[in-house]
């Protein structure tokens, strides 16, 4: 079942210069897929466009089974979840009150949290293995810690497709991993999409890769079609060899000396 | 770690401070110039007359006063924010300076000339520096404070302009610096709807400000429309502040201590901050006003004097309490 459809999508922040130019790519359900590229080829801004935060000049996306633009925001919401580089943690909530915040979408107006909004804090705390920490402070917490418990709070949201934008950058090689492994995991009964600096750590984790530049997709498939010395000379312009890890069977490129 | 309050807890708290607000009613109504032994208390004209409304009006004030400044804390994202920020002390205070100068008698729904007028130019104000904040439907937090600082330099120069031409230095710095001596039923009777109204919108827009905790772009992805959210609130902390204003002149810092005291205690979440801001808000006015009829009884001191006398202290304690604190 095809989770997300993107369909000749034009966006960015000006008509005339958009960031992305034409670009057409689907997620099915239960996949895992990295967005990659070079600095400032539109990754963040597809991101954006996506949950709803950037209106599209042209194109389509589709959402399960409506045009993003027939989604209020509340019904965005409960489909799609965003978990943005960085988050802010607000000082003097705890882990739990912060992942609470992830059941807005399903509040009504003159109610409060109720029964399976608590069931789904607890599901969602523990799926990113952070019940330890829910009655911490937010502002105690490690980054990695903080990272998880941000992508708690989107899964609070029980969506269909959860978008991160650059998960891991800002973590060690522990927590990469860690985060990665997590995401695969999650990928089930929904779709994920990330963007990645780390082409080898995308390739190693994501189940597809799109690969773009100045927003134009220059190459989409899984790790093994997309990571090749081609498209990264297209991509980056540099010059690679390909090796695939032996035990993984993930393509992983080393720069030529 | 921080200690949280339990569903349980936090309703004895706020029982608590319902019992403290009642404490304090209590004594304010038989302390004063003329001392009310409890014993006459059901039969005394100053307390039905004077004294009760007058209570009532410094608890309704604080009130509203108090939800004011969380919700524009909230809205705007900026913990300076009180509820005059977007101009209404400027444009109630230009307003009834107005009334003042020109000597105007007129009686509008039960509401004498000043408070009419001050409430009428406390939201005129708002409105055009939320008028003149908006770029592409959109109201950015920053441009709506700067406005409100150009607006309330622009609306002092008036002021002082009225103050010059008319020479009614006294009636209008008295009028400033906020008292609650003119308390009447009528008052009390205006005030009250704006506090039901006001309280309840932003108690049932918590989820909204919870959200907005995160930032503007988190709340849009939350499903929070908030442009209408904005406005809104703006609209609600206006009126409240607007009718506090009408009826009690400028009180400072009620607006911006209650709410950031309430957060270091409960927390930062909208759904407690608001009942308990309202609760102490109202113990803080009704005390305050107190302290104000009796410390130099029978003269009465402002009070707008005794609270910024008290609250620019107390902010500062807690600022250093919340930077110790953060380390």
């Amino acid at each position: 079942m095809t989770v997300v459809q993107v369909e000749d999508l034009v966006t960015g922040y000006d008509r005339k210069n958009p960031v992305i130019k034409k670009l057409s790519f689907s997620v099915k359900e239960g996949h895992f897929v990295g967005i990659v590229g070079p600095n400032g080829c539109g990754k963040t801004t597809l991101l954006r466009s996506i949950v709803g935060l950037l209106k599209k000049f042209h194109g389509t996306i589709i959402i399960g089974n409506h045009k993003i633009e027939n989604l209020s925001r509340r019904e965005l919401a409960r489909r799609v979840a965003f978990v943005p580089q960085l988050m802010e943690p607000v000082e003097g909530f705890t882990v739990e009150e912060l992942v609470l915040l992830g059941r807005t979408p399903y509040f009504d107006r003159f109610s409060f949290e109720n029964e399976d909004d608590y069931d789904a804090v607890t599901w969602a705390i523990k799926e990113l293995g952070v019940e330890k920490l829910k009655q911490r402070s937010i502002m105690e917490l490690s980054g990695g810690e903080f990272q998880r418990v941000a992508i708690a709070r989107a899964l609070a949201q029980e969506p269909r497709l959860l978008m991160l934008d650059e998960p891991v950058s800002h973590l060690d090689i522990r927590y990469q991993v860690k985060i990665c492994k997590l995401l695969k995991k999650l990928r089930a009964h929904r779709s994920i999409i990330a963007t990645f600096h780390d082409l080898n750590l995308a390739s190693r984790f994501c189940t597809r890769l799109v690969l773009m530049k100045n927003g134009e997709l220059i190459a989409e498939g899984t790790p093994d079609e997309v990571v090749t010395a081609q498209n990264i000379w297209k991509a980056y312009r540099i010059k690679v060899t390909i090796q695939t890890n032996q035990k993984t069977r993930r393509a992983r490129y080393v720069l030529l000396p | 770690m921080v200690r949280k309050l339990t569903k349980t807890e936090g309703w004895l708290a706020l029982a608590g401070l319902a019992g403290i607000l009642l404490l304090v009613i209590l004594i304010s109504l038989l302390l004063g110039s003329v001392i009310i032994s409890p014993r006459d208390l059901l039969k005394s004209e100053i307390l039905w007359q004077i004294r009760l409304p007058r209570v009532i009006l410094a608890a309704l004030v604080g009130l509203l006063l108090s939800i004011s400044g969380v919700v524009l804390q909230g809205i705007l994202r900026n913990p300076l924010a009180d509820p005059y920020i977007l101009g209404i002390s400027s444009g109630g205070a230009v307003g009834a300076a107005i009334s003042i100068s020109l000597g105007a008698n007129f009686v509008v729904f039960g509401i004498s000339s000043v408070p009419a007028t001050a409430f009428f130019f406390s939201l005129l104000a708002v409105f055009i520096v939320y008028k003149l904040s908006q770029v592409a439907g959109r109201a950015a937090p920053e441009t709506l404070i700067l406005s409100g600082v150009a607006l309330a330099a622009f609306a002092s120069a008036i002021l002082s302009l009225l103050i010059i031409i008319n020479g009614n230095l006294q009636a209008i710095y008295f009028w400033l610096l906020g008292s609650l001596s003119s308390a009447t039923w009528g008052n009390v009777i205006t005030v009250i709807p704006y506090a039901l109204l006001g309280g309840g919108t932003a108690y049932f827009f918590s989820k909204e400000l919870n959200a907005l905790l995160l930032g503007e772009e988190m709340a849009i992805t939350l499903g929070v429309e908030v442009e209408n959210t904005r406005l809104i609130l703006i609209a609600a902390a206006s009126l409240m502040t607007a009718a506090a204003v009408s009826v009690s002149g400028l009180i400072g810092f009620v607006g911006l201590i209650v709410p950031h005291w309430i957060r270091l205690m409960v927390g930062p979440n909208h759904r407690m901050l608001i009942p308990f801001s309202a609760f102490s808000g109202m113990i803080l006015m009704v005390a305050a006003d107190l302290i104000s009829r009796t410390i130099l009884s029978p003269m009465e001191i402002p009070i707008g004097i005794i609270m910024a006398l008290v609250g620019a202290p107390f902010f500062l304690y807690l600022l250093r309490r919340r930077r110790v604190e953060g380390k």
